[in-house]
C-alpha cells in the first residue's frame, strides 16, 4: 500500500509539472507576465487588455480543410507582423455551432469565433459577444470603419445600436445561367429582366427530348431533359415577396404582415413557379441533387449565393451571372446570406482580441467574395483581386445594393421555425395553397414575435 | 510541445485524483467502522461512481430543475414552474405532431425488432457448414455507424434510382416520394428500422436458444410434437426472459430515433421525433428550460411503457428458477 501511495504521490508531481509546464510556455503564446484585461466597453484601458507579450487568440471557424488551410496562409502573416497576438485556428466544420455554442455557454469558448447571421443574433442580444462599438469607433485601421461597410451589413450583429461582430462576408443570391441554353432558346436578359420575362424565359428553356419547349404543342411532359429553373424552399421566398413590396417580419418586429396583397403576390409566385412545369418535382430535384442538377446541365438557371462560384466550376456549358430578376412593378431586391465575426464577452484579452478581430478582417475581405465594404468591394476592386470571375462582379456589386438579409432578432429561430414548418414546407412539399395556409400561420407567426 | 506536456499533465492527473479520492472513500468507511473488504470493495469502484454521478446523476437532476427555468444556456435562468410543460401541452404546435410520430414508430418497430431478430437468431441457430460466415456477416450490420447507415438508406429511397421503388414498380406501383409525403415517412423509417433486427438483438436471441435445454426438444418429440409446436411451447416460454428484456430495450430505443432521421430530414410536416424536437428547442432555439421538458416528458412516456411492460409480464415469461403450481400462482423456488 506503501509502495501504491508513493507511485501516486511521484505521478502526481509529474502531472503537475507538466500542466504547469504546458501553461508556461517558454515563447509566452499564453501571456506569462500578463495581467489579464477586463472587458471594458469603453476601449479605454488598452494597457489592461494588452500584456506585455504576445498572447494566444484562439479562433474558432467551420472552416472545411482547403478553406482552412487558406485561412491558416492569412493567420501566419498577421501572426508575423503582430507583436500583440498569435492567433491559433480551431476548424471544425462538423456540427460547429453546437460545439460552439457549448463551449461558450461552460464558459470554454474561443476567444474569437465565426458566427451566422441566426445565431449572431441570438449570442449578441445574450451578451455573449462582447460589445466592440466603442473600441470601432476609436479604433483607425479601415476595417474599423463603419461607414465603409454596405447599410445591411451589421443587421444581425446590431442590438439597440450597439454592435456584437464584424461581418466578413455578404453572400447575395444571384442568378446563375446556362448561357449556352439561353442562346440556342433565344432567351435574353437584359435591364427589364422582371418576373414575367423570367417566367417566360423559364418556360422557353424547359425542354422534352425531343426540343420541345413548354408551351408547344406536343411538348413531352414526362420527357423532360432540361427544366427552366428550380427551387425547393431556397431560394427563400421571402426576396419574392421584398420584390413584390410586400414584407414577412414588420420593421418594429411587432407582427408578420404576410396576408397583405404584396406579400401574397409573393406567395404565389412562388406557387406559380412550382405548379407551371418549369421547375422539377421535389422528389426530382431530392434525387438528383439539387444544384447538382444545374451543373449536371438538367436545369438552366439557378439562384445561389456569389460565393457559390458555379461560374467557375462548371465545366460543361458556358455558365454566367446574373442579377434575379425586378418584381412587378420594378422592385429589386434579393437575399442576401451574412457572416460575422465575434470576440467571446468571457475572453481574458478582449483588447487583444479586438485587435485580431481587425485585423483579421481585414484580410478576410479581400479573400472573399463579396467583402462586406464597399471600398474593396467595388467591380473593379473586385475583378483585380479575383480575375477569375471578373465577368460575375458587375451582376454582384449591383446585387449587393439592394440586398437584404432577414430580419434576424434574438429568438430569430422561433419564427422560422413556425414559417417553414408550418408555411413553405407544406407550399414547396405538399402543394399547399397561400390563401389557404397563410390566414392560419400568420397568427402563429405573430405569436412567435411576442 | 508546451500544449501537449499540459495534455498528458492532465491526462495524468485524472487517474491520480481517482485514486486519492478512492483512498480517501477508503478511509473515510474504515473510520465510519465499515468492514475492510466492504470499504475496499466501495474504493474499488469509486472511479465509475464518481463518474457516474458527475457526468450522469447530476446532469440528470439539473436537466430536471431546468425544465422548470427559462434557461437559454447563457445569463441566468429564472424559474417558470410548470410553465415549460402547460406550453407543451396546451400551445405549442410541435409537440403532439412529435410524440404522435415517435409512439408509432415505436408500435410498428416493437414487434420488427423483436421477432425479426428472433427469426434471424432461429435461422442462423442451425448448426451447417459456414454458418459462423453467416453470423458474423450479419452481425457487421451492427458496426456500421448510423450515418453510414442513413446514407445506404437514402440511396435505397431514392425515388428514381433507389432498389425500393425499383421493386415496388414490379407491382405496378407507382414512385413513391419516401420523404417528401408526409404520409410515407413513418413507413419508410419503419422499414429502414428492419436494419436493426440484424446485430445485437439477434446475438442475444442466439444466446438463449443456445441455452435452452436440448432434452426438452427430444421429450417433446418422443411425444409427438411438431416443429411449430415445439417453438410455440418450449422455446418461446424458454427464452421468455430474453424477450422481455428484448421488448424493454427496443422500446427505449424506438422511442429515442434520432441520428438517421436527423440525417435523413424527411418534410417537417410529419412530425419531429421526440429527440429531435428535444435538441431543435435546446441548441438551435436556444430554449434550454423548454428541451428539457420535452426530454423529461419522453421519460415519463418510456417509463409508464416499461412499466405497462413489466405488469404484463407475469402473464408471459417464464423464469427457469420459477415453478407454477396448478392453479396458475407462481412460486419462485
Amino acid at each position: 500500500m506503501k509502495r501504491l501511495c508513493f507511485l501516486c504521490t511521484m505521478l502526481l508531481v509529474v502531472a503537475i509539472l507538466f500542466t504547469a509546464c504546458g501553461t508556461t510556455g517558454t515563447t509566452g503564446t499564453k501571456g506569462i507576465s500578463d495581467t489579464p484585461g477586463t472587458a471594458a466597453p469603453d476601449g479605454k484601458s488598452a494597457a489592461q487588455g494588452k500584456p506585455s507579450e504576445k498572447v494566444e487568440v484562439k479562433l474558432s471557424t467551420w472552416a472545411g480543410s482547403e478553406e482552412a488551410a487558406e485561412l491558416q496562409e492569412i493567420i501566419d502573416r498577421l501572426n508575423k507582423s503582430s507583436d500583440t497576438y498569435i492567433i491559433t485556428q480551431d476548424s471544425n466544420p462538423a456540427d460547429y455551432e453546437t460545439r460552439l455554442t457549448t463551449q461558450l455557454s461552460g464558459n470554454a469558448g474561443p476567444d474569437l469565433f465565426w458566427v451566422s447571421a441566426s445565431r449572431g443574433a441570438q449570442f449578441a442580444a445574450r451578451g455573449v459577444m462582447l460589445d466592440i462599438t466603442d473600441r470601432l469607433s476609436k479604433s483607425g485601421k479601415p476595417a474599423a470603419n463603419l461607414d465603409d461597410y454596405y447599410d445591411s451589413a451589421f443587421g444581425p450583429f446590431k442590438v439597440n445600436g450597439k454592435i456584437y461582430a464584424l461581418p466578413w462576408i455578404m453572400q447575395p443570391v444571384v442568378l446563375y445561367v446556362n448561357q449556352d441554353a439561353l442562346d440556342k432558346a433565344g432567351v435574353v436578359i437584359d435591364e427589364n429582366w422582371n418576373w414575367d420575362r423570367f417566367m417566360e424565359a423559364a418556360k422557353k428553356l424547359t425542354m422534352d427530348k425531343n426540343g420541345k419547349s413548354l408551351g408547344e404543342s406536343g411538348f413531352d411532359k414526362n420527357n423532360i431533359v432540361q427544366w427552366g429553373f428550380t427551387l425547393n424552399g431556397w431560394p427563400p421566398v421571402q426576396m419574392f415577396i421584398w420584390q413584390a413590396g410586400g414584407e414577412v417580419i414588420a420593421e418594429d418586429f411587432s407582427s408578420s404582415p404576410i396576408d397583405t396583397p404584396e406579400a401574397l403576390m409573393g406567395f404565389n409566385f412562388y406557387r406559380e413557379l412550382l405548379d407551371s412545369g418549369v421547375v422539377p418535382s421535389q422528389q426530382t430535384i431530392r434525387d438528383r441533387g439539387f444544384d447538382q442538377m444545374f451543373r449536371d446541365g438538367q436545369v438552366a438557371m439557378f439562384m445561389g449565393g456569389a460565393a457559390d462560384s458555379l461560374d467557375t466550376k462548371v465545366e460543361n456549358f458556358k455558365c454566367v451571372v446574373r442579377e434575379v430578376p425586378a418584381g412587378p412593378t420594378g422592385i429589386k431586391a434579393t437575399f442576401v446570406d451574412l457572416l460575422g465575426m465575434g470576440i467571446n464577452s468571457k475572453t481574458k484579452y478582449p483588447d487583444v482580441a479586438f485587435e485580431a478581430l481587425v485585423d483579421l478582417a481585414e484580410e478576410i475581405h479581400k479573400w472573399k467574395v463579396m467583402p462586406p465594404r464597399k471600398s474593396i468591394g467595388s467591380a473593379e476592386n473586385m475583378q483585380s483581386l479575383h480575375p477569375e470571375r471578373k465577368d460575375a462582379f458587375p451582376a454582384i456589386v449591383n446585387s449587393l445594393e439592394y440586398s437584404r438579409p432577414y430580419r434576424f432578432y434574438q429568438d430569430y429561430p422561433d419564427w422560422d421555425t413556425v414559417f417553414w414548418n408550418q408555411l413553405m414546407d407544406p407550399i414547396v412539399n405538399n402543394n399547399g395553397k397561400p390563401e389557404e395556409l397563410v390566414p392560419k400561420v400568420k397568427p402563429l407567426l405573430d405569436e412567435a414575435l411576442k | 510541445m508546451e500544449r501537449y506536456l499540459a495534455t498528458f499533465g492532465r491526462w495524468l492527473l485524472v487517474p491520480v485524483c481517482l485514486f486519492i479520492l478512492g483512498l480517501g472513500l477508503y478511509y473515510l468507511m474504515r473510520i465510519l467502522r465499515w468492514d475492510k473488504q466492504q470499504a475496499t470493495g466501495l474504493a474499488l469502484i469509486s472511479p465509475w461512481l464518481f463518474g457516474f454521478i458527475g457526468f450522469t446523476a447530476i446532469p440528470i437532476f439539473y436537466s430536471l430543475y431546468l425544465s422548470f427555468t427559462d434557461f437559454s444556456l447563457f445569463g441566468k435562468e429564472k424559474w417558470v414552474g410548470f410553465g415549460n410543460y402547460i406550453k407543451l401541452f396546451t400551445n405549442d404546435i410541435e409537440f403532439w405532431p412529435s410524440v404522435r410520430i415517435t409512439l408509432s414508430y415505436a408500435v410498428f418497430t416493437l414487434p420488427v425488432g423483436v421477432f425479426g431478430s428472433l427469426l434471424v437468431a432461429l435461422l442462423i441457430n442451425r448448426e451447417i457448414r459456414g454458418i459462423r460466415i453467416f453470423r458474423t456477416i450479419l452481425y457487421l450490420t451492427a458496426i456500421l455507424p448510423d450515418t453510414a447507415v442513413a446514407i445506404i438508406w437514402r440511396q435505397l429511397f431514392n425515388g428514381e434510382s433507389g432498389l425500393i421503388n425499383f421493386f415496388l414498380s414490379l407491382f405496378g406501383v407507382n414512385k413513391i416520394d419516401w420523404f417528401g409525403n408526409p404520409k410515407y415517412v413513418l413507413p419508410a423509417f419503419v422499414i429502414i428500422s428492419v436494419w436493426g433486427i440484424f446485430g445485437t438483438n439477434t446475438i442475444i436471441f442466439l444466446a438463449a436458444l443456445k441455452d435452452v435445454s436440448k432434452a426438452l426438444y427430444e421429450a417433446a418429440e418422443i411425444d409427438g410434437a411438431g416443429g411449430f409446436k415445439r417453438f410455440i411451447h418450449i422455446t418461446i416460454p424458454q427464452i421468455s426472459s430474453v424477450i422481455l428484456v428484448q421488448v424493454v430495450m427496443s422500446l427505449i430505443g424506438s422511442m429515442q430515433m434520432f441520428t438517421v432521421a436527423q440525417f435523413l430530414r424527411p418534410t417537417t410536416q410529419a412530425g419531429l421525433f421526440m429527440n429531435q424536437l428535444v435538441y431543435t428547442r435546446g441548441f438551435t432555439q436556444l430554449h434550454m428550460g423548454e428541451a428539457s421538458a420535452i426530454a423529461w416528458v419522453l421519460f415519463v412516456i418510456i417509463l409508464v411503457l416499461t412499466l405497462l411492460v413489466f405488469r404484463t409480464s407475469p402473464a408471459w415469461v417464464h423464469y427457469e428458477t420459477e415453478v407454477k403450481d396448478v392453479k396458475g400462482i407462481k412460486n419462485v423456488r
